[in-house]
């Protein structure tokens, strides 16, 4: 089939118009949801109340959102949290001034262990677990600070094998 | 009560396009009933399937169509056995009866009742749905090189068989 028999037998159906649909058919279509929605301007007045309210409560929830973010943001520094009753308020505390200072290095546990090198060779690992513990007085104002502060000594010791 | 603007561009749209849609649905399904009621369904979701107040383009509608007469033929598929032995309605005119075209249009009818589904999908959404290639590839989910190939070998099909009726 060559482009001018494609041609007139395009022109020979285009000639042919889809039947009409039945009137009742095109009456049910018509009538049919979706109606067409009409303009705002055209909304009856209790439409345009919902509507507006729900705008409104679609501000207010992003309102109500946005003002809980911000107090969630400011609170640590709005309300700090609560001192002890007992000590002074840091703010009201002059510098410190430590007038005994108490060091202590304090043997916690001792153990030994016993582990192979990569080539084989046994070795003994002595372990020792001390704790260092610092205090500081400033007996003036009666503030007392102390400070831990653990560590762990291993020491390789050669394993004599016979 | 006048009717609203947008109630008559409706009914316009309706006027305009619903000849084509039915064509269609017509070529698709067994009965005048099933056809109606495609359109209205595939005119109604490919309306609420737009985001605005404008009457869907009418390849969308097409798409649908094709979609849910897919789906009705499967669903008859499974109650053919009962539903064949039931008495159908004579099939509706495909194309206007006019006096001076009647003959065409029993024969064009004839031929394309007996074209393939793969053509007469093509030729049917080109010639009368005013469809682009590429249209009509998205309303069917071909390639649009093979919705030309289709109405190619479609209309070459269809000149054979108006042939063979004229002799």
């Amino acid at each position: 089939m060559n482009d001018s028999d494609r041609k007139l037998l395009e022109v020979e159906l285009r000639r042919l118009k889809p039947a009409a649909p039945p009137a009742e058919f095109l009456a049910r279509l018509a009538a049919a949801p979706p109606a067409p929605q009409p303009p705002a301007i055209a909304q009856s007045r209790p439409a345009q109340r919902a509507i507006g309210l729900r705008i409104l409560l679609r501000w207010l929830a992003t309102a109500t959102a946005a003002v809980a973010v911000a107090l969630l943001l400011a609170w640590p520094s709005a309300t700090p949290p609560p001192r002890p009753a007992h000590l002074p308020a840091l703010a009201a505390l002059a510098p410190l001034q430590a007038d005994d200072v108490e060091i202590d290095h304090r043997l916690v546990s001792a153990f030994d262990a016993v582990a192979r090198l990569p080539d084989g060779v046994p070795v003994r690992l002595r372990c020792r677990e001390w704790v260092d513990n610092v205090v500081l007085r400033d007996s003036a104002q009666g503030v007392e600070v102390e400070q831990r502060t653990p560590q762990l000594e291993i020491i390789p010791v050669r394993l004599e094998t016979y | 009560m006048a009717e609203s603007p947008t109630q008559a561009d409706w009914r316009r749209w309706l006027e305009d396009h619903a000849p084509k849609f039915l064509l269609f649905a017509r070529q698709r399904t067994r009965s005048e009933a099933d056809a109606q009621d495609l359109v209205q369904e595939a005119v109604i979701e490919a309306w609420q399937r737009r985001n605005d107040d404008q009457p869907p383009p009418a390849a969308l509608v097409f798409a649908t169509l094709h979609r849910r007469a897919i789906d009705l033929a499967r669903r008859d598929d499974r109650r053919a056995g009962r539903e064949q032995a039931a008495q159908q309605p004579a099939p509706a005119a495909w194309f206007d009866t006019d006096a001076e075209d009647r003959e065409l249009r029993q024969l064009m009818q004839d031929a394309m009742n007996r074209l393939p589904d793969i053509y007469r999908d093509v030729i049917t959404l080109r010639v009368w749905g005013e469809l682009t290639f590429a249209e009509i590839a998205e309303a069917l989910r071909i390639p649009a090189n093979t919705a030309a190939s289709r109405y190619r070998y479609g209309l070459a099909e269809l000149r054979k068989l108006t042939k063979e009726v004229l002799a």
